[in-house]
């Protein structure tokens, strides 16, 4: 699989070319252009969890923000590429994971090799008061992975602590713990200091945060549209 | 006619300076700035029929005329989204471009929409395709980057990214179960190319931004 990442930073556009039968598994939306003979499989989970298991994480995925479907491309038979976007304005970043772990925050994830398991991790009662809906997917295993981000990736060694708002997290390795918390300063700071939930971050690993806050962005947008049925 | 785009690819606009009697036709919407002493008229290309014919396909793009009336008028051209524009040279080939991006062309360029396959492109989305061709210049934009692609076969695209196509490319628009979000089943479509031929298609789409949007729209009381 050769990942080759165009138009960065503002439009990025990833353009995957397989091996003849090779696979790509990608977010459900995430596909712009391929070649016609790479084919399409939607799956809800993994061959080997059986109908309901599969159904099973596939519920999980929504609950964790993602599409309920995964859907596998498949070169049949000779060499072919498949283009993926994201939805925002904003960076694709790949990734190659050695028999190691990412974990993403759920609407980053945009494709990954098929030996990568894309599961969810819950980010802990907690965050559920947040509002910013911090849940989290487990990537892990061997080969690519991308994500996305809205704005531009920023990548932080992480070494000793570090602090990042909830909603700015993209992905960090797990050789990092996390901790998320009321923003410091007290509740004067929580309910008008606009900061809300942060998470701490300690050890020694690597830290991709995104340079908008899509929950800040939707907020700010979301009240000028006509209003929604309930 | 001199023209360049400017501040691209992130936020491209087309700044054009014209002699005296030069003309260009551009969307509706897409004057960011221009001489004072340009005229402007709104045509209704093609005649009456042809406008009425717009308006069924459901276009809210009606296109307006800028005539230079001496030497070195400017007229500079901002298209709605932000992203890129790319110039297309017509000479006898004709290209079909999205309504949403087309943004400018010189008077020679016929645009037209064409009836039939038009409306039932995009599965109603609001968008169909204009057919340009004469010999002239056309400019177009883009939601997103603009990428380029030569077809030599066949090739898939989702609708929503579609910018232009020459018409060398014969289209079918299939639906594509689960490619896109399921709860937005109008994104669901791709459409296959066959033949030979350059299309374009633009990194991001703005169903997927309206699809993001939507839950943060306030909820109407049901209390009445």
């Amino acid at each position: 699989m050769k990942i080759e990442i165009s138009h960065r930073p503002a439009y990025a556009l990833a353009v995957v070319t397989l091996d003849a039968d090779e696979v790509v598994v990608a977010e459900g939306g995430a596909m712009v252009s391929m070649d016609s003979h790479v084919s399409i499989e939607t799956r809800a989970g993994k061959k080997d969890q059986g109908m309901l298991g599969g159904l099973l994480s596939g519920l999980k995925r929504v609950v964790a923000g993602e599409s309920f479907f995964q859907n596998r491309f498949t070169a049949n038979g000779e060499a072919g590429s498949v283009t993926f976007a994201p939805t925002h304005v904003g960076d694709v970043m790949a990734t190659e994971l050695d028999d190691s772990t990412v974990i993403l925050q759920s609407s980053a994830f945009l494709f990954s090799g098929p030996d990568v398991t894309v599961s969810t991790k819950w980010g802990g009662a907690k965050t559920f008061f947040g509002g910013e809906g911090l849940i989290m997917l487990r990537a892990s295993g061997t080969g690519p992975l991308a994500f996305n981000s809205f704005g531009g990736i920023k990548e932080i060694d992480v070494d000793g602590k570090f602090t990042v708002d909830t909603g700015h997290i993209v992905a960090f390795q797990d050789s990092l713990k996390f901790k998320v918390s009321r923003f410091g300063g007290g509740w004067k700071a929580f309910l008008f200091g606009g900061e809300g939930l942060v998470c701490s971050f300690t050890g020694t690993g690597k830290l991709w945060i995104q340079t908008r806050n899509p929950q800040e962005f939707g907020t700010t947008v979301g009240p000028l549209l006509p209003m929604r049925q309930s | 006619m001199e023209f360049s785009i400017e501040n691209a690819p992130d936020y491209a606009s087309l700044h054009i300076v014209l002699k005296e009697g030069e003309q260009v036709v551009t969307e509706r919407g897409a004057m960011m700035g221009m001489s004072s002493d340009l005229k402007l008229e709104t045509q209704l290309k093609g005649g009456i029929w042809g406008a009425a014919k717009r308006a069924m396909g459901g276009e809210s793009l009606f296109l307006n005329t800028y005539s230079a009336t001496a030497d070195g008028q400017r007229l500079d051209l901002a298209p709605s989204a932000p992203g890129d524009m790319r110039h297309l040279r017509l000479d006898q080939r004709t290209v079909m471009v999205q309504s949403g991006s087309f943004c400018a062309c010189t008077p020679e360029v016929t645009v037209d929409t064409k009836w039939g396959g038009a409306k039932t492109f995009f599965g109603g989305e609001g968008l169909f395709m204009l057919k340009c061709h004469g010999v002239g210049d056309l400019w177009i934009s883009s939601y997103g980057a603009i990428h380029e692609v030569e077809v030599d076969g066949t090739y898939v695209v989702d609708t929503s990214h579609i910018v232009a196509f020459e018409d060398s490319l014969t289209f079918n628009v299939t639906s594509v179960g689960g490619v896109k979000s399921l709860f937005f089943s109008s994104e669901g479509l791709v459409c296959k190319f066959s033949g030979k031929g350059k299309l374009w298609f633009q990194t991001r789409s703005m169903p997927s931004l309206a699809s993001f949007l939507h839950p943060f729209r306030r909820v109407q009381s049901n209390n009445n």
